[in-house]
């Protein structure tokens, strides 16, 4: 955009993206009711407040450096509060699509576990701690991850809060509902392209 | 009492109804004027102090003119005027007919006090054994169920609570005026009809009721028994049991509506079946009872229904226009999205309450201590934007007066607490626009210490020991802050008042998206049907000025319309005589209230009528009952025949209220008014019975009542019957500016048929219009201004002198002389009784950030301009950046121009409607966009257009060295980031300044004030008049206005002008200011003193002269008078001494 000297640079599917979730935040007034509502804002880099004044700025760069969208838990009570009836959660989802389809090396221990967990009850139908654990593990290639986890993983264990692998399970009826899913997703991905895109013409 | 006829119907009492309704008053016309309150006042009479002026003054809208047609009080007492009747408890039930012959039905409901025989003693209230919340007092005090609805209003004030009231008949006997009337007797005569197929329950409610005195009672076992008895007999209230084996009580219900549309329903059900009793209702039921009930619930729902039933009372008079004030309500928080713990937490209290908690008369006496707990204090908190500006709850409006009522409140809790409290505001946007309101918001914060936070709180939560409401909020730092605070004030938005869609259909006016009605374009007070207008709040919420300023419009037009349909010419109302002249001998009637008995006829009566006879000059002494309304005045109307006195004593209470029957009198009688005398001896006061009071204390009243009287009579025999002298009128107006006030000040008062001269500097008519090309709502200006210069250039009553300017005027109300000169140096004089000051003014300039180095750099006016001209050069345009308050709201300039946010949001709008792609940055401080033009600012933040706050002590930097372009830096204090725009235009909003030369108003003894714009009498309740009465102002000239309010205020300019061109003669009222010449040394401290500038030296004749209807008998020229010559015509120094020597006997 030209109104900042910072140069950032994102593909066109992913910059028409950006503009839907402009589009969410435009009538944003910057009242601050999302960042005091939020139950996670102490943890986060950026207040939604910040995050939303970047946003309608087009500061990619910046938006994207900051994880605050990935601490996001949907919990909707921004959406609940807000004065100009804004849906902030969707808007992050927006973000966490962006960042997660674009692979950002920042945003790779969120991206791999939220992809892991997904992956994981589509085939189990529920979530098996080990072997959500195992394939993450195995996916972010960091030795020094499975020592950081060994201390909860031993404590949550001895409370059997971990369920042991199950053999021979590899497809659930959970999968016509996932394959719904992706059709939908993509379907909509194509939309939001098509809305940016023609929004985004020069 | 009610006359058949009016020439206006007012529906709505608050500010904005009774000032249309005494404009119309003051011009001649009779008005009626309803409420659906018992007492006239609005939501302001729940207000003390009001801002800007954080006092009341509302007494200051009464007539200055003809000031004897009304009783010079404190209008929360009551509006007594002449021509204004007042109907409480009344709604509007139906209308019929077109403007100038209306058919207008009312439906009054007075719950069992009648308002025309109560005289507010309170003797009700002493016996009156129920308690409930005070409605007055939102519930946070306790009073009777019988209880004043405004604790200072006089008379009539008393109302009952249906819901509260037991019917227990403990008021109604000690009534002194029998002003209740409960109607035991009646219950006799209403028959109900009990449907119930279990025995037990018929014989039980029989019994009860048979109790309770409705003796008609008959019982059927089942629906078509009582389908049977329906057909052989009449009934009034059916009381059905909804499960009946056959038929049920809905079928019954249905049917036996169905034959007898007027019988009153309710029904019993078990807990089941309320879903079945609720759907009853739709089919016309009025309540339910669920099963098992308690007698009393059930007899009190039966004594409501009774109660409401024999109080309806349905009136119709014909009326020429109507002016629809509905007004508005607060919002309540619990309906919104947010309560903010209103309604849980105890501390939570809503701005009005807070004011309610201020007052004097209010649950702590006006002690700053929490109400729950009666902890004083120390920490206060308000929320704004409670109910406004939240899309959530389709309130995408702001409602204008809350900003600058939360600094009220704050500087009035900061000086009752000794500056102890401590107040912070949390504010989206401070909204104190307009000339007067910043500087208000400047002393607040920067003089008397209020807190303002830029934040919006998320939530309030008690905090779990002390119970004190917490609030949280996300500070512009990003960090989150907590406060414990001892009260949350919230800020509650306006709603329209409850009926208003109802009322809407009624009359057939259109309401806008938020229900509010809906004016026609550049005319706030006309609605879509003729000859019904809109005035007040009830149309966007506003403050008292705006109010008051489109009251009077709404008058205006009103009086427009009934003259167009020759409904105005009435009959114009006999003028009191004189009393005679200095020579005659007083003949004085004196006429004692006996007050039902209380006062003893044949002792005390003796005794006073033995003090009054031993006066010579008394003829005659009636003893009266009920000498406080208008049954015991009428009785005195054949002795006064008889005795043909020239001078009436009355003694009785409540004496506000005499004034209308003094006038009453004085036209049947022909007895002057102001020779009849009331002094109040407070016999109401007085036990019904010797029931063994004090008697030394018995024996000092007596004392005390006999000295008033003989201290009326001593007033009464020293009264001046001389008749005062009148001034002639030039009844023709001048108008000094040719823009949208003058022109709509010009037509108004032609179109009454009085001559206007109206000058205009420039060649052509329209001012600004000639240059606007659209406004923030999307109106083309252009037609707008043709219509109505096309309207001035061609009317036979209005002479327009363009080029031309006023060199010299001088006089005052009535008959002004004014010399104008055109450019060739040619002049004319002219006279005229009225001037309006419409002189207009114009926008800013500015050296500040670039403007004049740069052709990239305007301001919105050249920017309205090039838009208006070369639309095909904006697909060019890639960024343009707008700056708002360039040179405005700063100290050089303190005040907002009110009338840059909405200009900048209506052309970025355009701007971007012409090119999508277009990016505009905004630069604001706080974005006034008060009332509905909230809701273009959020389609502007819609349509992408990027607003960025800035701090005025860091402004933004402008660079042109960047060839066409203009690059600009400034700070995103959200963002936290050094922003730099490129952009094709930079806009600058550098507000208005007024062209009113202080010479010019000099001329007509108009004041200007500290930033040149006109000095008003009183900014809210006389916000067109100048100190000096016949000089008015409107217009740009006046405050910052947009085209519909320069509108509205030039109709209501002409219409405060029209009140002095109605009258050929200006009269004084009583008493006036005299001089006797021989004793005056010229040496002017009362023309100095006089606060109405109504005094002045005639150089020609060297003598003192006084306006006699400038004059308003304050006295303030007697007492400075060092040798006596300024005296009074009334209250002069004989009539005083003379009262305190029958004082002391």
């Amino acid at each position: 955009m030209r109104l900042t000297k910072e140069q950032e640079a994102l593909d066109s599917r992913d910059e028409s993206a950006l503009t839907a979730v402009q589009e969410m935040v435009r009538a944003c007034i910057q009242c601050g009711t999302c960042s005091a509502s939020c139950p996670n804002a102490s943890a986060m880099d950026l207040t939604p407040r910040h995050l939303w004044r970047l946003v309608q700025l087009g500061r990619v760069e910046t938006i994207f450096r900051s994880r605050t969208f990935t601490l996001c838990s949907t919990c909707h009570f921004c959406t609940l509060r807000c004065p100009r009836g804004l849906v902030p959660a969707e808007a992050m989802a927006g973000l966490k699509r962006i960042a997660g389809r674009h692979h950002m090396r920042r945003h790779r221990e969120s991206i791999t576990f939220c992809r892991d967990f997904v992956e994981n009850i589509r085939r189990n139908g529920r979530v098996q701690e080990m072997a959500l654990m195992t394939a993450y593990f195995m996916h972010m290639k960091r030795p020094d991850l499975p020592i950081r986890f060994a201390a909860l993983g031993w404590k949550l264990q001895r409370k059997g809060k971990v369920s042991l692998p199950r053999i021979g399970r590899s497809s659930t009826h959970l999968e016509a509902l996932f394959r719904k899913v992706d059709e939908l997703e993509s379907r909509k991905n194509n939309t939001l392209q098509r809305i940016g895109s023609s929004s985004a013409t020069d | 009492m009610l006359r058949d006829k009016y020439h206006a119907v007012v529906i709505g009492a608050g500010i904005a109804g009774i000032r249309s309704a005494l404009d119309l008053a003051e011009t001649g016309s009779d008005v009626l004027l309803i409420d659906r309150a018992a007492h006239p006042g609005g939501l302001l009479s729940r207000l003390d102090n009001q801002f800007p002026t954080d006092g009341c003054g509302m007494c200051k809208m009464l007539p200055l003119l003809d000031r004897d047609t009304s009783e010079a009080t404190c209008l929360r007492k009551g509006l007594f005027h002449e021509r204004i009747d007042f109907l409480p408890a009344t709604e509007l039930s139906d209308l019929q007919g077109e403007a100038g012959r209306f058919e207008v039905r009312l439906k009054q409901t007075l719950q069992g006090v009648d308002p025309q025989l109560c005289i507010g003693c309170g003797a009700c209230e002493s016996v009156c054994p129920v308690e409930m919340d005070d409605p007055f007092n939102s519930g946070l005090s306790r009073c009777k169920a019988i209880h004043r609805a405004v604790p200072h209003a006089v008379a009539g004030g008393y109302v009952i609570d249906p819901v509260a009231c037991t019917r227990c008949g403990a008021c109604a006997p000690v009534c002194p005026t029998d002003a209740i009337d409960l109607a035991f007797d009646r219950r006799k005569e209403f028959k109900i009809l009990v449907v119930d197929d279990e025995l037990s329950v018929r014989d039980s409610l029989k019994e009860w009721l048979l109790n309770e005195g409705y003796s008609s009672v008959q019982t059927a076992a089942s629906g078509a028994d009582a389908l049977t008895l329906l057909s052989q007999s009449s009934f009034e209230l059916l009381l059905i049991d909804v499960k009946m084996p056959g038929m049920d009580g809905v079928d019954l219900l249905k049917l036996a509506k169905g034959d007898h549309p007027e019988l009153m329903a309710v029904m019993m059900t078990a807990y089941a079946t309320v879903d079945t009793a609720v759907e009853a209702m739709k089919s016309g039921a009025l309540d339910y009872l669920i099963k098992p009930f308690d007698p009393q619930a059930m007899l009190a729902m039966v004594n409501r229904i009774f109660q409401e039933n024999i109080s309806v009372k349905e009136q119709q008079v014909a009326a020429g226009a109507l002016i629809v004030s509905g007004g508005m309500v607060p919002f309540d928080p619990r309906t919104g999205v947010n309560s903010y713990g209103y309604g849980s937490c105890p501390h939570v209290l809503t701005s009005l309450e807070f004011e309610r908690m201020l007052s004097g008369c209010g649950p702590s006496q006006g002690r700053l201590v929490r109400p729950k707990d009666d902890k004083p204090l120390r920490r206060i908190a308000w929320m704004q934007c409670v109910g406004s500006r939240d899309c959530q709850i389709s309130a995408d409006f702001c409602s204008r007066i809350c900003c600058m009522a939360a600094l009220k409140e704050a500087e009035l809790a900061r000086a009752k607490s000794g500056n102890a409290a401590e107040t912070t505001i949390f504010y989206t946007d401070m909204r104190t626009f307009g000339k007067s309101f910043e500087p208000y918001r400047r002393r607040a914060e920067e003089e008397n210490g209020v807190k303002l936070v830029r934040a919006r709180v998320h939530s309030v939560v008690p905090e779990s020991e002390s119970g004190d409401p917490v609030v949280r909020y996300a500070g512009l730092d990003g960090r989150m802050h907590e406060e414990v605070v001892d009260l949350v004030v919230l800020s509650t938005g306006l709603r329209p008042a409850p009926g208003t869609e109802a009322l809407a259909d009624m009359l057939g006016v259109d309401r806008n998206a938020w229900g509010f009605f809906q004016p026609s374009p550049f005319a706030t007070a006309r609605s879509k049907v003729e000859g019904i207008f809109l005035a007040g709040a009830c149309t966007e919420p506003m403050e008292i000025n705006a109010a008051v300023i489109q009251a009077s419009a709404a008058a205006l037009e009103a009086g427009r319309t009934l003259r167009h349909s020759g409904s105005r010419l009435a009959e114009a109302r006999q003028r009191p005589s004189a009393g005679g002249s200095a020579d005659d001998p007083p003949r004085i009637l004196a006429a004692v209230c006996t007050c039902n008995g209380r006062l003893d006829k044949t002792q005390e009566g003796a005794a006073m009528s033995a003090d009054l006879t031993r006066d010579p000059a008394v003829i005659n002494v009636q003893f009266v009952d009920q000498l406080c309304g208008p049954s015991g005045w009428a009785s005195l109307e054949q002795p006064i025949e008889r005795h043909a006195p020239n001078r009436l004593l009355v003694a009785a209470c409540h004496p506000l209220r005499h004034h209308l029957h003094r006038r009453t009198m004085a036209e049947r009688t022909g007895l002057a008014a102001h020779l009849m005398t009331t002094v109040d001896l407070k016999t109401d006061l007085l036990p019904p019975a010797d029931n063994g009071a004090d008697l030394t204390r018995r024996e000092a009243d007596k004392a005390e009542r006999r000295a008033k009287l003989r201290m009326g009579l001593a007033y009464l025999k020293h009264a001046d019957p001389a008749f005062i002298e009148q001034t002639p009128v030039q009844q023709r107006a001048l108008v000094i500016g040719g823009g949208t006030a003058g022109m709509q000040a010009a037509l108004a008062i032609g179109d009454m048929g009085y001559g206007v001269d109206l000058v205009e500097r420039e060649a052509q008519l329209g001012g600004h219009l000639n240059w606007l090309h659209h406004t923030l709502e999307g109106h083309t200006v252009a037609p707008y201004l043709t219509e109505i210069s096309d309207r001035v250039s061609t009317h036979p009553q209005i002479t327009v002198h363009l080029q031309h300017e006023v060199v010299a005027a001088g006089g005052w109300a009535g008959d002004f002389h004014s010399t104008l000169q055109d450019a060739g140096g040619r002049a004319l004089t002219l006279r005229h009784g009225v001037t309006i000051l419409a002189t207009g003014g114009e926008e800013a300039d500015t050296t500040q950030y670039g403007h004049g180095t740069h052709p990239a750099i305007l301001t919105q006016k050249a920017m309205e301009r090039t838009l208006a001209s070369q639309e095909e050069e904006l697909s060019a345009w890639g960024a343009v950046a707008m700056i708002q308050c360039v040179g405005s709201r700063e100290p050089s300039r303190n005040y907002c121009s009110r009338i840059c946010c909405p200009t900048t949001v209506k052309q970025a709008l355009y701007l971007k409607e012409k090119n999508p792609e277009i990016q505009i940055f905004i630069l604001y401080r706080d974005m006034m966009m008060p009332g509905f033009s909230e809701s273009y600012y959020t389609q502007a933040r819609r349509a992408g257009v990027i607003f960025i706050p800035y701090d005025p002590q860091q402004p933004p930097l402008v660079d042109t060295s960047d060839g066409a372009r203009v690059t600009l830096r400034t700070r995103d204090p959200i963002a936290d980031v050094d922003l730099e725009i490129g952009v094709d235009r930079l806009v600058l909003a550098t507000g208005v300044t007024p062209r009113l030369p202080g010479r010019l108003a000099d001329f007509y003894g108009a004041a200007l004030d500290a930033h040149g714009f006109f000095q008003e009498a009183d900014s809210k309740w006389r916000p067109v008049d100048a100190h000096q009465e016949g000089v008015f102002a409107c217009g740009l000239a006046l405050a910052p206005q947009t085209i519909t309010e320069a509108a509205a205020a030039g109709q209501a300019a002409a219409q405060r002008a029209l009140r002095i061109l109605d009258h050929e003669q200006l009269g004084a009222g009583h008493p006036t200011a005299k001089v006797r010449t021989s004793l005056c040394v010229l040496c002017e401290r009362c023309v100095e003193a006089c606060p109405y500038g109504a005094r002045a030296i005639d150089p020609e004749q060297r003598r003192l002269v006084i306006h006699p209807a400038m004059c308003q008998g304050c006295g303030a020229c007697a007492a400075v008078c060092p040798n006596g010559a300024a005296t009074m015509s009334d209250h002069n120094a004989g009539q005083m001494l003379a009262m305190i020597d029958a004082a002391m006997g």
